[in-house]
């Protein structure tokens, strides 16, 4: 089975285990504090999956391992590079 | 380690993201199971905005990113066209 068969499917398990709750088709009586939650849940997935991918994005940002001198010294070879090229005629 | 602005911006991202994901969980998660009548209720918004607002937040970004396709391949088609 492809990833993408597998994913849809668990998909669909959790999908028609939350609409048959939520909908109380299983004739299941669950205390109302609990219905609230329930229903607002795949919403409520959806943004923590948000949140926490935009916290690790910041986070790897912030703790990139910058080379600052390998930076400089590869700008140098650029300009050094386009003023070669520039010199035997090619234009930029 | 990675230096001046993007430090700040990565911290500022998990800082955003640590706000949001604790104010939506009490919202969501843990508002139910507080009495009714207890204040915190005042903080928050009725239930339904919490997927309401989500909902509107997620349209919003896919008419950007559509708009922003359209445009750089607007710009593309034109400048192709000017070439030949």
């Amino acid at each position: 089975m492809t990833k993408l068969a597998q994913w849809l499917w668990g998909l669909a398990l959790l999908g028609s285990t939350w609409a048959a709750l939520t909908t109380g088709a299983l004739g299941l009586e669950l205390p109302s504090s609990c219905r609230e939650v329930l229903w607002p849940l795949p919403a409520y997935l959806l943004v923590s999956a948000g949140c926490y991918a935009l916290g690790t994005v910041g986070y790897r940002v912030a703790t990139f391992h910058d080379c600052e001198d390998a930076a400089r010294e590869l700008q140098s070879q650029i300009q050094e590079a386009r003023a070669d090229l520039t010199r035997r005629g090619m234009r930029f | 380690m990675a230096t001046g602005t993007d430090q700040v911006v990565g911290l500022g991202l998990v800082a955003v993201s640590l706000v949001i994901f604790t104010y939506y969980t009490a919202w969501v998660i843990l508002l139910p199971f507080i009495d009714s009548q207890h204040v915190i209720h005042k903080y928050f918004l009725p239930r339904a905005y919490a997927v309401a607002i989500p909902l509107a937040a997620g349209l919003l970004l896919l008419l950007f990113v559509g708009v922003f396709i359209t445009y750089v391949m607007l710009k593309n088609q034109k400048v192709t066209k000017k070439a030949q």
